[in-house]
């Protein structure tokens, strides 16, 4: 062991290594201001910048609004409300049309969205979020606990999805819309699982994670700091990917009556065009028109802030942001 | 005395083969032009091999693409680049289309590129490799083929196994000359090769070298090799040209270089080089860090770095002077004063002497490896069930013993376990038997609690760091480095505060060399230098305080030029410490450069053993083991009329170490093996040449006293590669 003048030499040392250095002291809202200013100013300049996100997340914003507000403002339709089959852009009270029924096509899209979204949300977050806890867990922990999640993700993969749904649909005959959403994934996240671990094992192997390692650092945070923002770009573009999954497969689903009518549903819109023809007559295209669109719109939105978000974890775009800024604080300095 | 303005010219044209005028390689970016070769110009003749030397970022792969027209878009290259062919007609190779292009690549001028290892079609069989080129130019297969088993048994490999294996099955130094063979299959004139020997060990690249010297004789070959390491190149060139910011600043004989080298540059690289034989204390790192494309200084681009610089040398820029010897020309005004003003280290060699620094180690051990022996299993077999699984030996039975403030050296070819030694000391890998102890524990037995001590395992953990080899991953590119550095002190100091936090780190960024530290501080991984993540990486592993630190090749992917620089650092900072290092390389120079400077140890290691041990000055002068012997030979000398003997080994390639020969692991591979070798495996024990000094082991017979039977068995001869030994 080294000896007590030793130590308090080597602190001299240390001490003079330091000096000349007195960083100012933060107080709490300069933290709270460095915080909001790193995740969240900067990384949404970054992520604004490119055109993408920015037409993605007006459409996205869109439908937010549409769910939210859009009840309000929209009134709720009911049988006989407008003339029976209208089609679209002929009166302002029904600007979409009506049904064979009087329903106003346009109320019933905006009221379908709450819902819609809801099930979005629970499907493509509980996916994502399984996904990514296994998938790291078991990349990272190796060993048993590996092989129980690996064989556990094996057969999920395995089973075969639409059967599975039908029969938990019939058993449970879900009513809440985000307990849908994640009947739909119910074993969308295995293949994500898998892809997941096999990046996180790659990952495992670089350096860095091993000097934390080495460290003694928390498992939490190697996951956290180290291995996830790495994954981050392939999870966010998951979970897009997922969202679109869970409004296909509902809509899918919802056309072809396996999920019970409890709510209102771009699906079952397009049930009920199809079931008075609307495939086939050219006068009553409008009919099935619509939630096709609104469908098409949502995806190509999910799919431009899925590309646009691969910026903010680019280390090389943060740096080229933070050096634009520095330049152009000293110019205006100037 | 100039020649020409700032080109370089040579007296004849009749034996020039590529001639080169103002050729440049630039790139429109949005900061400007980045001129990545300026108006460079160099007559290569024919048959010699001209050595290229330069630091990374001067430009020297550029003027290797430009020679093929390779330059990749968005580079543009301008200026004449002309071939005159062995018929005497000339080729412009800039106006050549694509179709022209790739015959004359493979067909007058082939190339190896960096990192060219991985090029290989994972899926076909090197056979396949060389039938694809031998059809993609409309050569005869049969007769290509019987060109490259002579190729391949000339690069020392066994020719019919090798055109059966796939790429995966070959070593990097095999695969390396498997690509240099293929490189000569179509019979060119000039070889290019760019770094190839960078990502192999010494051992290898030496090997190669010598290899390749026979080659361009046998073949009549041009050769321009390319390096940053010239040491390395001066042992096999004729010629050696310096490149430095983009540009030649001299040219010249490879013997006139070394002896007379009139650029301040060059006599700076030759000064930083570590050696078996230069002076520690005469070895200096080069101040400074060179240009930027965007932003080349003003008249000589060397003045900021130059101790010799003055007005004339920022105003205005140097024309090449001839020096007294026809073919050497310089590219400095002060030429004459560099001479007399910059000493060369190697000139004051003192080659013999061994004298030996006693270092401040203590008595106690921090760690102490008892029997240890790592294994890996290695299974390949599908559930188990079809083909066995295999054994690699990795680390068998060590024994050892570090001090405070102790340096060891651990030196060996890759795959001879040194790293998985050095991993298993600071407990990062478990040992299939045998124990590590910190400070008496036995760290496995702490960590799985059943030790008795009192010593958290999360303690001794902090206290073994380490720093990784390669820059690229060593840091988290995701974070700034600020908070990489600040984590940790985060976690284990929570009561420390934010400013003395950042003080601390700040401080430890700038005695590293990172200044300002503030700046530094707010970049992410990809905006330093290879040497300045390195740098990070140690100031992350001093966080904490610990007691040992692996440096596992930490230095090895730098240029040579920086080398000496970052092992300086390492060892001011153990001083501060007060930590002990186990530095693992395969230079031997490195090694003792690091140890011998605070009389520390070298371990030379072979096959998972330590064949030799002992104080590092003792061990480089004076070494037992023919291993040893042969690192040492592997390790250039700066004399261009140094040794120029063979090859002393029987077999260039390391056995697998799946099944370690029997007996002394070295034997297929020894020039001094006996029978005796084969059937006995030689202790690690003290030597007895009587000189005291009892911590030099080794593990030979040779080393034995006349009576022992290994003197009286007979000499083993090499049956199985006749082509080794000519
Ligand atoms: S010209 Fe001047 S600055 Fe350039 S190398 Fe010569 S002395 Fe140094
Ligand atoms: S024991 Fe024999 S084979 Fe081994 S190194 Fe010594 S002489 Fe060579």
């Amino acid at each position: 062991m080294s000896t007590p003048e030793a130590t308090s030499e080597q602190d001299e040392t240390l001490e003079s290594l330091f000096e000349g250095y007195t960083p100012e002291e933060q107080t709490l809202l300069d933290k709270i201001q460095t915080f909001l200013y790193e995740s969240v100013y900067s990384p949404f300049l970054i992520m604004w910048v490119d055109w993408r996100t920015r037409v993605g997340l007006m459409i996205l914003l869109g439908f937010v609004l549409m769910g939210t507000v859009g009840p309000r403002v929209v009134e709720r339709t009911y049988v006989n409300h407008g003339p029976y089959t209208q089609p679209w852009f002929q009166s302002m009270d029904h600007p979409l049309g009506t049904d064979r029924i009087g329903h106003d096509i346009l109320s019933l899209t905006v009221h379908a969205t709450p819902a819609m979204l809801e099930m979005v949300a629970g499907g493509a977050i509980f996916a994502v979020v399984v996904a990514t806890l296994v998938g790291t867990v078991s990349g990272y922990t190796g060993g048993k606990i590996d092989f129980v999640l690996t064989t556990f993700t094996d057969i999920a993969l395995n089973i075969p999805g639409l059967p599975l749904i039908i029969v938990l649909a019939a058993i449970f005959e879900p009513e809440r819309a985000f307990l849908v959403g994640i009947l739909l994934t119910i074993n969308a996240w295995a293949g994500l699982a898998r892809a997941i671990r096999s990046q996180v094992l790659t990952i495992r192997q670089e350096a860095y994670v091993e000097a934390s390692f080495t460290l003694d650092m928390p498992l939490s945070y190697i996951v956290r700091r180290d291995i996830l923002p790495n994954l981050m770009p392939y999870i966010l573009m998951n979970l897009m990917e997922m969202a679109r999954h869970v409004i296909f497969a509902s809509v899918a689903l919802y056309f072809l009556g396996i999920l019970p009518f409890t709510t209102h549903n771009w699906g079952i819109m397009l049930n009920e065009a199809y079931q008075h023809q609307a495939h086939t007559r050219l006068d009553l295209f409008y009919w099935m028109a619509v939630p096709i669109i609104v469908i098409g719109l949502i995806s190509v939105g999910l799919i431009l802030v899925a590309q646009g978000m691969d910026r903010v974890f680019n280390p090389r775009v943060r740096a080229r942001f933070d050096q634009s800024k520095e330049t152009s604080t000293e110019v205006d300095n100037v | 005395m100039a020649v020409t303005e700032s080109s370089y010219s040579t007296g004849s044209s009749e034996d020039v083969i590529i001639e080169t005028h103002d050729v440049s390689v630039y790139f429109e970016m949005d900061r400007g032009t980045s001129k990545v070769l300026d108006d460079v110009s160099l007559d290569i003749y024919r048959e010699e091999i001209l050595g290229i030397v330069g630091e990374s970022g001067s430009g020297k792969s550029m003027f290797a693409s430009a020679l093929l027209d390779a330059v990749v878009a968005p580079g543009k290259t301008s200026g004449d680049i002309l071939y005159h062919d062995a018929d005497g007609s000339t080729i412009d190779v800039l106006s050549l289309n694509q179709e022209e292009l790739r015959a004359f690549r493979w067909e007058k001028v082939s190339m190896v590129f960096q990192g060219a290892m991985d090029s290989f079609n994972p899926t076909l069989r090197i056979k396949g490799h060389f039938i694809e080129t031998l059809k993609a130019h409309d050569f005869d297969v049969d007769e290509g083929l019987e060109r490259a088993t002579d190729l391949l048994a000339q690069v020392y490999l066994d020719p019919d196994r090798v055109l059966s294996s796939y790429p995966h099955e070959l070593s990097g130094g095999m695969k390396q000359r498997v690509l240099i063979a293929l490189s000569l299959l179509l019979d060119p004139d000039v070889l290019v090769m760019d770094e190839p020997t960078a990502a192999l060990d010494l051992l290898m690249q030496r090997s190669i070298l010598r290899l390749l010297e026979n080659l361009q004789q046998r073949y009549d070959l041009t050769v321009l090799f390319i390096t940053h390491d010239l040491p390395l190149v001066a042992e096999l060139s004729d010629r050696v040209a310096v490149l430095y910011a983009f540009q030649f600043v001299e040219v010249g004989p490879v013997s006139e270089l070394l002896e007379r080298s009139s650029h301040p540059y060059t006599r700076a690289l030759l000064n930083a080089v570590p050696t078996l034989q230069t002076p520690l204390s005469d070895m200096e790192p080069i101040e400074g860090s060179s240009p930027d494309p965007i932003n080349v200084p003003t008249g000589c681009s060397y003045h900021p770095r130059c101790p010799l610089a003055d007005e004339r040398c920022i105003g205005e820029e140097p024309p090449f002077y001839a020096t007294e010897h026809d073919d050497h020309q310089t590219k400095c005004f002060h030429w004459e004063d560099a001479i007399s003003e910059i000493p060369l280290a190697h000139h004051k060699s003192t080659t013999g002497s061994s004298q030996i620094v006693e270092g401040k180690q203590s008595e106690e051990p921090v760690l102490t490896l008892d029997n240890l022996c790592v294994h890996f299993e290695n299974n390949n077999s599908f559930l188990g069930l079809f083909g066995e699984s295999q054994t690699v030996f990795a680390v068998d039975e060590i024994d050892l013993d570090l001090y405070e403030n102790d340096i060891l050296a651990i030196v060996g070819e890759s795959g001879c376990g040194k790293t998985t030694l050095g991993k298993a000391s600071i407990a990062l890998q478990r040992p299939t038997s045998g124990e590590v102890q910190y400070r008496g524990d036995d760290i496995w037995a702490v960590k799985d609690g059943r030790s008795e001590s009192d010593r958290s395992y999360s303690a001794i953990r902090r206290a073994l760091q380490i720093i990784h080899q390669d820059p690229g991953s060593s840091l988290n590119p995701n974070q700034k480095i600020l908070r990489t550095l600040e984590s940790p002190i985060k976690h284990w100091k929570s009561d420390m505060s934010q400013t003395d936090r950042r003080s601390q780190i700040y401080g430890l960024l700038e005695y590293v060399g990172l200044t300002p530290a503030e700046e530094y501080a707010q970049r992410y991984p990809h905006q330093l230098s290879g040497g300045e993540k390195q740098r990070v990486a140690l100031t992350r592993a001093l966080l904490m305080n610990p007691e040992v630190i692996l440096a596992d090749e930490a230095v090895s992917a730098l240029d040579v030029s920086l080398r000496v620089e970052m092992m300086d650092m390492m060892i001011s900072l153990q001083n501060m410490f007060d930590t002990s290092y186990i530095f693992i390389s395969h230079d031997l120079a490195n090694a003792r450069y690091f140890a011998g400077s605070v009389g520390g140890r070298i371990a030379v290691m072979y096959l998972g053993e330590i064949v030799e041990i002992g104080p590092a000055e003792e061990v480089i002068q004076n070494p037992k083991h023919p291993y040893t012997k042969v690192l040492k030979w592997s390790t250039a000398e700066l004399d261009s009329d140094a040794s120029q003997e063979e090859l002393p080994l029987r077999n260039i390639d390391i056995p697998d170490p799946v099944n370690p020969p029997s007996g002394c692991r070295f034997h297929t591979r020894c020039p001094e093996a006996r029978t005796e070798c084969r059937v006995n495996s030689p202790k690690l024990e003290a030597t007895d040449d009587g000189d005291g000094i009892e911590a030099h082991q080794v593990a030979c017979f040779l080393d034995k006293p006349r009576d022992h039977p290994y003197w009286s068995s007979d000499q083993l001869v090499s049956e199985d590669n006749p082509t080794l030994v000519e």
